[in-house]
């Protein structure tokens, strides 16, 4: 019991670094960063729950969203590749074209 | 053996289609040896596969998919002949066109999109249920617009290949509706307990379809089987759905070849044929006299109307292209006059009636199309009345030209059964109205006439083509030459089955007949009792209005006795009006489309904005309200995404915190 109790708290742990992350920083590659944590926090509540209720399709679900994160950080990187030619920065406070 | 694997009949040349489309920049030729090899092995399964269920057996698959519906593949007579024909035709199709768009810069979407166009064809041909023979019948679609528009940087490319898809959806969309009534129909029958599926059985399959008509009420059941016949008429081109197979001559002659005689338009036909048990149901209330189930009456009619009207404008075309339009929309009338008239009197060998003369015209009309193509790739031009004297220049093309016209024509020699493919499959259509006439009199006779008139008239619009483009003198200064052999061997088999094809008359009239007797299908005949013994005028009628259109194209065009200045001149009403093709293009798109549509539609739609909505409320209140509700909301919306995530984050904690408050957690 306590077990999960320690994992689900790491899991919170990255979750809030995310979190905090995303909303502070201004770099489109941490924010990236920031974004696999969060991802990987719910990976683990996955995990976690899976081996504690002796359940495999949690760990079969965790393999599928880590398949897809890496597809979505592939792409988020390569556009931030073509940001960066474009615009000569990736500092996402200067990248707000898409407003009012 | 082969009939473990007879689903890669389809799957081969869907494959070739995605390795083509992604490989066939780097192989030899635009990757064209792909589509040829998978539609080969399609062939060769086809071939596989007849030998081993010939005479009497079926090979049926099916797999569930969702709510009672299945995927699965049904090749009864029906299937496997015209399996062999489109993977045959399609293969000789394929071969010419290495040579016809050798120098085209995009082959590999050329053979990816035929390749895919084949696949849609063979996958509406094996279908064992309605609506994944709808799903192949839209694929088919699909692949005729892109191939139509194939040359897309041409504007009227373009826009035929949207004629078509529009033309063909208002078929397609008759079609659907078609199988959802069909679908609720069967549904009540099965609560209702009338009729219960048997085991394995889906409730859209062609066999659960033919069981349950006879529970479904007779006037839905007309109302359903005209509901198909409208999707058959919009994709045969059947009047008045016609318009877009002319127009589809815009595409490269090679797709011409294949909408033609393999993969399109005969999909119209085969629907009918294949739900002929359900048309054959029908009630028999518009004429009581004639015996005739009012949708196959319905189908005969306008087989038989479009068979005249189509022969008519073929005889004034100057597109060597178009001339062979009107004769596929001639032809295709043809063979749903069959399947009405004779389908009233002989049952279910009408279905073998009309699917030999669509299997024969598929050979000698790919044949027409491929040696207008030779024609076409020689000269530059489509114009026949910028070529003549062909002959002595395309020695091979001229001969082959020559054999399909004579079996378009029906020419053969009556009593000793020596002739074309066309003689033995139209000859056959022609008694089946003739035998109508006989038995019903009075109305029954106008079949008759439409099928014989229009005989003539295709003698003489298919020999004026003939003389034109290949006899007299050149009347243009060009150098043409004969095709290279990839093109001029095609041409020479199926010239081969044109002339030959039609002793397999007798066996195949058999073996198509016990085609819905293996479902379980009977199918009431009402022929008499004793042989009708046609008379002698009868038998040779078709054969003599043959000779008889040969003669008077002869006369005109090849000798030039009379002078056709004066019916040829935009003087003669008539001339205009054939010339102007009855003025259907202006009248779908000038009266249909702008008058009717847009101007109705989009002026009373103006006339409610305007009129009621703006002024009824006081002063565009309605409007000036969400503009300024606009402008205060817009400010949320900063660009920043550090704002965005926050607030995602806020309301994920608020709703956390809301669902702790109400005990939702």
């Amino acid at each position: 019991m306590s077990d999960l109790y320690s994992y689900l708290l790491v899991a919170a742990i990255v979750f809030t670094i995310g979190a905090y992350g995303i909303i502070t920083q201004r770099s489109g590659i941490k924010i990236l960063m920031s974004i696999e944590l969060m991802l990987n926090a719910a990976n683990i509540n996955l995990v976690a729950f899976s081996s504690f209720n002796g359940d495999t399709a949690g760990q079969v679900f965790a393999l599928f969203s880590i398949a897809i994160a890496a597809a979505e950080a592939a792409i988020g990187f390569a556009i931030l590749v073509v940001l960066f030619r474009v615009r000569d920065t990736i500092n996402l406070d200067n990248i707000n074209i898409l407003r009012w | 053996m082969f009939s473990e694997i007879a689903a890669l009949i389809v799957l081969l040349p869907v494959l070739a289609f995605i390795l083509t489309l992604f490989l066939g920049k780097r192989l030899y030729s635009g990757g064209a040896l792909l589509p040829i090899a998978a539609i080969a092995g399609s062939f060769i399964i086809s071939l596989g596969v007849f030998f081993e269920i010939y005479p009497d057996k079926t090979v049926q698959q099916s797999w569930p998919w969702f709510a009672g519906m299945n995927l699965g593949i049904l090749i009864d007579p029906l299937a496997i002949v015209m399996l062999l024909m489109v993977t045959f035709v399609s293969l000789l199709i394929h071969i010419y066109a290495v040579g016809y768009m050798a120098h085209d810069p995009a082959k590999p979407r050329y053979f990816a999109e035929t390749s895919l166009f084949t696949a849609a064809m063979l996958g509406v041909v094996l279908s064992d249920n309605i609506l994944q023979f709808f799903i192949a019948w839209e694929l088919v679609g699909l692949c005729s617009y892109l191939l139509i528009g194939f040359w897309y940087f041409k504007p009227s490319a373009a826009a035929a290949a949207k004629k078509a898809f529009l033309v063909t959806r208002v078929g397609d969309v008759l079609f659907l509706a078609g199988i959802i009534l069909l679908y609720f129909n069967i549904s009540d029958v099965i609560s209702s307990r009338a009729f219960s599926l048997d085991q394995g059985n889906f409730i859209l399959q062609f066999r659960s379809m033919f069981e349950a008509a006879k529970f479904i009420d007779p006037s839905q059941l007309t109302l359903i089987t005209l509901l198909f016949f409208g999707g058959a008429v919009g994709k045969s081109g059947q009047f008045p759905l016609h318009g877009w197979l002319p127009d589809a001559m815009e595409g490269p002659t090679t797709v011409s070849a294949l909408i033609h005689a393999a993969t399109m338009v005969t999909a119209g036909v085969y629907l009918v044929a294949r739900t002929f048990p359900m048309f054959a149901a029908t009630p028999v209330t518009i004429a009581p006299e004639l015996h005739i189930p009012d949708s196959l009456l319905i189908v005969a009619i306008i087989g038989g109307f479009t068979a005249l009207f189509a022969a008519t404008m073929g005889l004034v075309m100057n597109d060597i292209k178009r001339v062979l339009a009107y004769s596929t929309v001639s032809q295709l009338g043809y063979m749903m006059l069959a399947l009405g008239t004779a389908g009233a009197i002989v049952g279910a060998k009408a279905v073998g009636i009309s699917l030999f003369h669509l299997i024969s015209h598929a050979f000698f009309k790919a044949l027409l199309f491929l040696c207008a193509g030779s024609v076409i790739h020689a000269m530059g031009t489509n114009d026949i009345r910028e070529m003549g004297g062909l002959s002595r220049k395309m020695k091979i093309t001229a001969t082959t030209m020559l054999i399909a016209a004579l079996a378009l024509a029906g020419i053969g020699i009556p009593y000793l059964n020596i002739g074309t493919a066309g003689f033995f499959s139209k000859d056959a259509i022609i008694e089946g109205t003739f035998e109508l006439g006989m038995e019903t009199g009075g109305w029954g006779w106008i079949f008759y006439g439409f099928a014989i008139v229009a005989a003539l008239l295709t003698s003489i619009y298919i020999f004026r083509l003939w003389f034109m483009t290949f006899t007299g003198t050149p009347r243009s200064e060009r150098h043409p030459h004969e095709s290279p052999n990839v093109m001029t061997r095609p041409l020479i088999i199926l010239a081969i089955f044109a002339l030959l094809f039609g002793f397999m008359q007798s066996g195949f009239y058999l073996y198509l007949e016990k085609n819905f007797e293996l479902m379980g299908v009977e199918i009431a005949s009402h022929e008499s009792e004793e042989a009708l013994v046609l008379p002698p005028i009868v038998v040779l009628m078709p054969v003599i209005v043959g000779v008889v259109g040969f003669l008077i194209s002869y006369y005109i065009y090849h000798l030039k006795k009379l002078n056709m200045s004066r019916f040829v001149s935009s003087g003669n009403p008539l001339y205009r009006l054939l010339i102007n093709r009855y003025y259907e293009p202006r009248i779908s798109a000038d009266i249909i489309g702008v008058k009717l549509t847009h101007n109705i539609a989009a002026q009373s739609g103006e006339f409610v904005d305007r009129k009621i909505i703006d002024t009824l409320i006081i002063d565009n209140a309605i409007s000036n309200t969400l503009f300024r509700l606009g402008e205060l909301v817009r400010k949320l919306q900063t660009g920043v995404v550090q704002n965005y995530a926050s607030v995602t984050l806020l309301g994920i904690f608020l709703l956390v915190v809301l669902l702790k408050l109400t005990g939702g957690i």
